[in-house]
């Protein structure tokens, strides 16, 4: 049974279509990602879902009740914000127990509430100081535990942990992550990272200019992007996109470019012009010019640029014209200037007839 | 050298200061003095007294015009404060049709100098019976176009996720204003206040053209029409009766000033 659900929802600034025909179903205690660039339309939606943001057309459904024209505080959904939102008049305790106090409830009832949300998320010494007096993770915390007192059907992150610094914004995603899963509350979660997607979602909803691209769990995403845009935008480093033609000669298919040939399966012809994609991580690189390269899927390569990760290496190479990445392991690494061979792990490789997907 | 420098520093600003401050403490305490030695400059009366204060209070309802200043201005510095508030919080935050004009008609009406709608205003009160009441002093002065522009510009930086978790939480538009922008303006809301005060609190003009009875009289008004009608006398009993209608704005702004130069320095509003 969807715990939220959107039908054919549109909408407009002026004439300006920011989210059209828009449907989706939210699963009971599902955490909901949506990812996209910026003007996608991702923090639209969710503020529609908040009742934030007025709906131009279509419906909206929060546990059954159409909350379409409803005011945000009467649909029973929680939100936290990018910068927090959190009041800075008023202390943590006050922030927390403000939404409380507002629909009267009882104050023994109150304090319960905001005594559990500081015992699991570590705010019990920081209920009585002002959010100005606490770290970025401790306000993003507070921001936390101001939607989890409120107990209500979903929870709706807003890109809460851009403004936090790498190492925080890891280990908040983890803490968001663990406390969605053992509270099961539905949740909606926007960011524009997806990295942050891709560990934190059940099922991730790719969006770009208002559209849903893909909607589906990260390894679906991450292995068969059914457009160029998911392929390009799941997965660090980015897919590498080389643009060429599909040959068929006696039985025998390849993809066909300046520099780069790809024997393919007979099941994947598709003549015409193509896209191949592979992922950084897909690739294999030995050192030295190997001559059988075509016939396992192998070519050429010339190193412009090794990035040393520690556990992996970036190795950024010219094959033809075109400008490619591989993420490796190798225990010893091509020097930059020197020549490569690039094989194919296994099937992983991705062919894109002008945006759409064609094989897996 | 870092010493001198200072002391030199502050001996300047000292001076500086005593300028400004001279004139007023000669004021207060001339007041004290008997009318033989007002003409002198010195700060401490050799013989001080309070007749100046006896004799002006004695001659003219000045205890009255205090509390009907205190109540105009009052009045007035509420109403702006409120219902500027009110209507710089919706031409900031909140999307309606017709705001852009909203905003230019607020503007223009920052062109017109006061002067100009005197007469008319005046007209506008005669007709509607109101010459002779606290009403004709107060009614044209509840809304202020200066304070709502100045409140709308501090409401614009106040951040949007305020307002969504205030909705969220379960506020209304009024109780957002009221609970969440109000203690977050403090800036604003007191050299609006103080301005407004103090505009009010001067004001002579207007008293003078529509109230003739001495019981509705504002303070400065009564001051106006005591002194330059010959009533107090002598310059002691004048000084005295300036005293009392510049206390109060002195204690106003004792009480806000932090508030004062906080509001100068982040606005850049000039005095």
């Amino acid at each position: 049974m969807p715990s939220i659900h959107f039908e054919q929802v549109t909408k407009r600034f002026g004439t300006t279509t920011v989210v059209e025909d828009f449907n989706l179903d939210v699963a009971d205690g599902e955490l909901l990602v949506l990812v996209g660039g910026s003007g996608s339309g991702k923090t639209t939606i969710l503020r529609m879902l908040a009742g934030l943001e007025e709906v131009t057309e279509g419906t909206i459904r929060i546990d059954q009740r159409d909350v379409t024209s409803l005011a945000p505080r009467d649909r029973n959904v929680a939100m936290v914000f990018q910068d927090y939102g959190l009041y800075p008049h008023m202390t943590v305790r006050e922030n927390l127990s403000l939404g409380l106090r507002l629909r009267k409830v009882a104050k023994t009832e109150i304090d319960r509430r905001v005594a559990w949300a500081g015992d699991m998320l570590r705010l019990e010494p920081l209920l009585d100081r002002k959010p100005k007096q606490l770290s970025g993770g401790q306000q993003q915390r507070v921001a936390m535990g101001r939607a989890m007192v409120r107990e209500p059907l979903a929870f709706l992150f807003d890109e809460p942990l851009s403004n936090l610094d790498a190492a925080l914004r890891a280990q908040m995603r983890i803490e968001i992550g663990g406390l969605q899963r053992r509270l099961g509350t539905t949740t909606v979660y926007v960011t524009h990272d997806q990295v942050e997607a891709m560990t934190l979602g059940d099922r991730i909803v790719v969006l770009a200019d208002g559209l849903i691209q893909q909607i589906g769990k990260p390894i679906e995403l991450y292995r068969s992007p059914v457009n160029r845009f998911v392929a390009g935008f799941v997965g660090t480093p980015p897919m590498n996109f080389v643009e060429g033609h599909v040959t068929a000669e006696n039985g025998e298919a390849a993809f066909m470019a300046e520099g780069i040939q790809v024997a393919l399966l007979p099941s994947e012809v598709s003549r015409g012009l193509i896209t191949l994609g592979i992922r950084p991580e897909d690739m294999d690189v030995e050192l030295g010019d190997q001559a059988d390269s075509s016939a396992s899927k192998g070519f050429p390569g010339s190193v412009v640029l090794v990035e040393r990760l520690g556990g992996t290496s970036h190795i950024h190479f010219d094959s033809g014209p075109h400008r490619l990445l591989a993420a490796v392991s190798n225990e010893r690494l091509p020097e930059v200037g020197e020549n490569i061979t690039v094989r194919l792990k296994g099937e992983r490789i991705h062919l894109f007839d002008g945006e759409r997907r064609v094989t897996s | 050298m870092k010493v001198l420098r200072r002391i030199a520093l502050y001996g300047a600003l000292t001076l500086a200061a005593l300028t400004f401050i001279y004139p007023f403490l000669w004021m207060a305490s001339a007041t004290f003095k008997p009318l033989t030695e007002v003409g002198t400059i010195a700060l401490f009366p050799d013989n001080p007294t309070l007749d100046n204060y006896r004799t002006m209070w004695a001659r003219a309802p000045f205890g009255r015009a205090l509390l009907n200043s205190i109540m105009v201005a009052g009045t007035i510095t509420l109403s702006v404060l409120v219902f500027g508030s009110i209507t710089a919080y919706a031409m900031a935050r909140l999307r309606f049709r017709g705001r852009p004009l909203l905003n230019a008609v607020t503007m223009g009406v920052l062109l017109v100098p006061g002067q100009l709608t005197l007469i008319p205003m005046y007209t506008l009160i005669v007709q509607a019976g109101l010459i002779d009441s606290y009403a004709a002093l107060i009614l044209p002065y509840l809304f202020n176009a200066t304070a709502i522009l100045m409140m709308r510009q501090f409401f614009l930086q106040i951040p949007q996720s305020l307002i969504d978790s205030a909705r969220m939480d379960g506020m209304g538009e009024m109780r957002i204003l009221f609970s969440i922008f109000w203690p977050l303006s403090k800036p604003v809301l007191s050299i609006v206040a103080i301005f407004t005060f103090m505009g009010s609190w001067n004001e002579v003009l207007w008293p003078l053209l529509v109230v003739r009875e001495q019981q509705l009289m504002t303070l400065p008004q009564l001051l106006t029409v005591f002194s330059l009608g010959g009533g107090a006398g002598s310059i002691g009993v004048s000084l005295a009766s300036a005293m009392v209608l510049v206390i109060p704005v002195v204690i106003a702004y004792a009480v806000l000033q932090r508030h004062f130069i906080e509001s100068m320095a982040s606005s850049g509003v000039k005095g």
